[in-house]
């Protein structure tokens, strides 16, 4: 599902250039859940950027689904993530002027879903996980485990071919922690292709491999 | 554009954000209302200043005798100065063209009585004036019916008199005057004609007869009170030169000193509307000064705002980013609020504001304040200027927000 080969990416901070990805080769399959380690600085954001296709590479290979992704366009990047890509972030990052169910409609808002389906299928995702009751709630009068159980439920609303995960149980305690890799490991286990950037050991012992990232290179676990 | 979701989408965020909607809502509004009730009362003030010249034709030149103050070429102070007869000719000769003119003699009261034939015969005290036919139109008077003093009448010394509205209305009440008698101070006159003048009081209270008559009853020798001058169509400059000569002339044919300010007086009432139209010009470019400096000050409070509201957005605009808009939905997302804000504020602010002169401007009826109005192509254009702003002000921090990736804009500080 995705394959990097020697993919490099550097950054220049005025005078000097900073060499972030020094050439990272990694798998993942189809119906995988990876687990992606390192400790800051070894350059795991800036692959969750380029994976995300948030960010173009400088050197290498990157295929998605067995397409090549290089030199996208603006808007193909942004049409290729509406179509095969879900997001969960640390910090949930709902729009916390909307409602939970206006929260996971918005990426079939920009898949120009009609409206009447749009709620149907929201609301639908929500009971999914285990929110209905809180459709018509805003995410401040949620707690962190609810809002990010709102935040996997958009991320599934494209319907995407893999789950990007940063740091999803980053801001919970750990007992909600648990639930919601629970639920990320359910929704694997229905055949989702997850990839979950951490720094927490348990959660990564929770995934069925660990790619540990160092210095820019992949250190171990890049393959299978 | 027409896309409706679009709109839903820009309605539900302007909506879910009550405190930043209403204070930007405000700043358009409040803008717009004080540049467009500026401009209402700045029309009042140009309304009043030109009704205070309703009374007598502004392109006029207005001679009369005085007392002098100096004692000039073995003549004492304090002596009277009358016009004559004689003076015609020669103050004429001091004109570049003189299209029309009217001597005057003027009586503050005299005895009017109706010689009724079938009833009593009222009576009352009105001001007299001889005049020549042309002094209609340098007063500024409407002959209401009938007709005024001609050129006959004047030539045949004819007992004919124009009554205006008071006189009218005390001593007629709802009979004709025209054709009717009267006696003015024991003279049996015709009514030949009505007439008002909306620009004075006074003259409403007037009866004129023709310049020669009143002299030959009411005055000893050839002496009348004033003589005005119409200007035409001369520029003020030339009117200017022309009553500096006709004074120059009449204090010498008069034996007045230079310096006398009081022995006669020439007052060129195109030159006093120059001055007035001059301060009037300048308190209409303070009252622009004022607007357009509201305008601004509105302006920069928006797109301070707005800048804010974007910045305070960068989480909102990766998230959107990530679930798969592009960067051009999001820049028309914002600009599209910001837009649809002004329009919604400006609108309101334009109708407060319309709403308050309509209120108002009936009831403002001083002097110098007439009837203030609304400049419709001043509010479009303050309109279009604030949504001008509020694109601009929108669109670079949107810009500049897209450009931002969004996994940074995403994790926790």
């Amino acid at each position: 599902m995705i394959d990097l080969r020697g993919i490099t990416k550097s950054y220049s901070t005025g005078s000097q250039t900073l060499q972030v990805l020094k050439g990272v080769d990694l798998a993942v399959g189809s119906g995988e859940l990876v687990a992606i380690m390192g400790s800051s600085g070894s350059g795991k954001s800036t692959l969750l950027n380029i994976l995300g296709l948030l960010d173009a590479y400088d050197g290498g290979t990157y295929k998605l689904d067995g397409k090549l992704v290089a030199n996208l366009s603006e808007r193909r990047a942004a049409e290729m993530r509406r179509e095969l890509l879900g997001f969960v972030f640390q910090s949930f990052n709902l729009i916390n002027f909307k409602t939970a169910a206006e929260n996971v409609a918005l990426p079939l808002y920009y898949q120009k879903v009609p409206r009447k389906e749009r709620t149907v299928r929201s609301h639908a995702l929500l009971e999914r996980v285990g929110l209905l009751d809180w459709a018509d709630h805003l995410p401040s009068q949620m707690s962190g485990g609810q809002k990010q159980r709102v935040a996997i439920a958009r991320a599934l609303a494209a319907n995407p071919r893999v789950i990007l995960a940063d740091e999803p149980t980053g801001a919970l305690d750990s007992k909600t922690s648990e639930d919601v890799m629970s639920l990320l490991k359910e929704l694997n286990g229905e055949g989702m292709t997850m990839v979950v950037v951490t720094h927490e050991s348990d959660i990564a012992a929770a995934c069925q491999r660990t790619i540990r990232l160092r210095d820019g290179v992949v250190e171990s676990g890049g393959y299978v | 554009m027409f896309d409706r979701d679009a709109w839903l989408e820009v309605a539900n965020n302007v909506l879910a954000h009550p405190l930043r909607t209403t204070l930007t809502g405000l700043s358009v509004a409040l803008g717009i209302f004080i540049l467009v009730v500026m401009q209402g009362l700045g029309y009042g003030l140009q309304h009043g200043v030109e009704g205070q010249f309703a009374d007598d034709a502004v392109n006029s030149i207005w001679v009369e005798g005085g007392r002098t103050q100096v004692a000039y070429r073995g003549n004492q102070s304090n002596r009277p100065i009358k016009l004559n007869n004689g003076d015609v000719p020669g103050l004429a000769s001091q004109a570049d063209t003189i299209p029309a003119y009217s001597r005057r003699i003027r009586m503050w009261g005299a005895e009017v009585i109706w010689e009724n034939p079938d009833g009593e015969n009222p009576s009352g005290n009105f001001g007299l004036r001889g005049v020549d036919p042309a002094h209609i139109e340098l007063e500024r008077s409407n002959l209401l019916s009938g007709r005024f003093i001609n050129e006959r009448d004047v030539l045949e010394s004819r007992k004919v008199a124009v009554v205006g509205p008071n006189i009218v209305e005390e001593l007629f009440r709802s009979a004709e005057p025209v054709g009717a008698f009267v006696r003015i101070n024991g003279v049996l006159f015709q009514v030949v004609g009505t007439f008002e003048d909306p620009g004075s009081r006074w003259e409403n209270r007037v009866t004129y007869v023709p310049f020669s008559t009143a002299q030959a009853l009411f005055r000893s020798d050839d002496s009348f009170d004033q003589i005005i001058y119409s200007t035409g169509d001369m520029t003020t400059d030339a009117t200017i030169a022309q009553s500096g000569r006709m004074l120059g002339w009449l204090k010498d044919v008069k034996a007045v000193h230079p310096d006398d300010s009081r022995g006669v007086r020439v007052d060129n009432n195109n030159e006093e509307y120059a001055m007035y139209a001059s301060i009037f010009e300048g308190i209409r470019l303070f009252i622009w000064g004022i607007g357009l400096m509201t305008l601004l000050a509105g302006a920069v409070g928006v797109a301070n705002i707005l800048a804010i509201g974007v910045k305070e957005r960068t989480k909102e605009i990766g998230v959107r980013k990530a679930l798969g808009a592009t960067n051009g939905s999001i820049v028309s997302l914002v600009v599209m609020e910001s837009t649809v804000l002004m329009l919604v504020s400006g609108s309101l602010g334009l109708m407060l504001a319309v709403g308050l002169l309509t209120t108002v401007a009936p009831m403002a009826n001083h002097e110098y304040f007439q009837n203030p109005q609304v400049d419709h192509r001043i509010a479009l254009f303050a309109l279009v200027v604030l949504v001008l702003v509020g694109l601009a002000s929108g669109l670079g921090p949107a810009l500049r927000a897209v450009a931002i990736r969004p996994v940074e804009a995403l994790r926790d500080e």
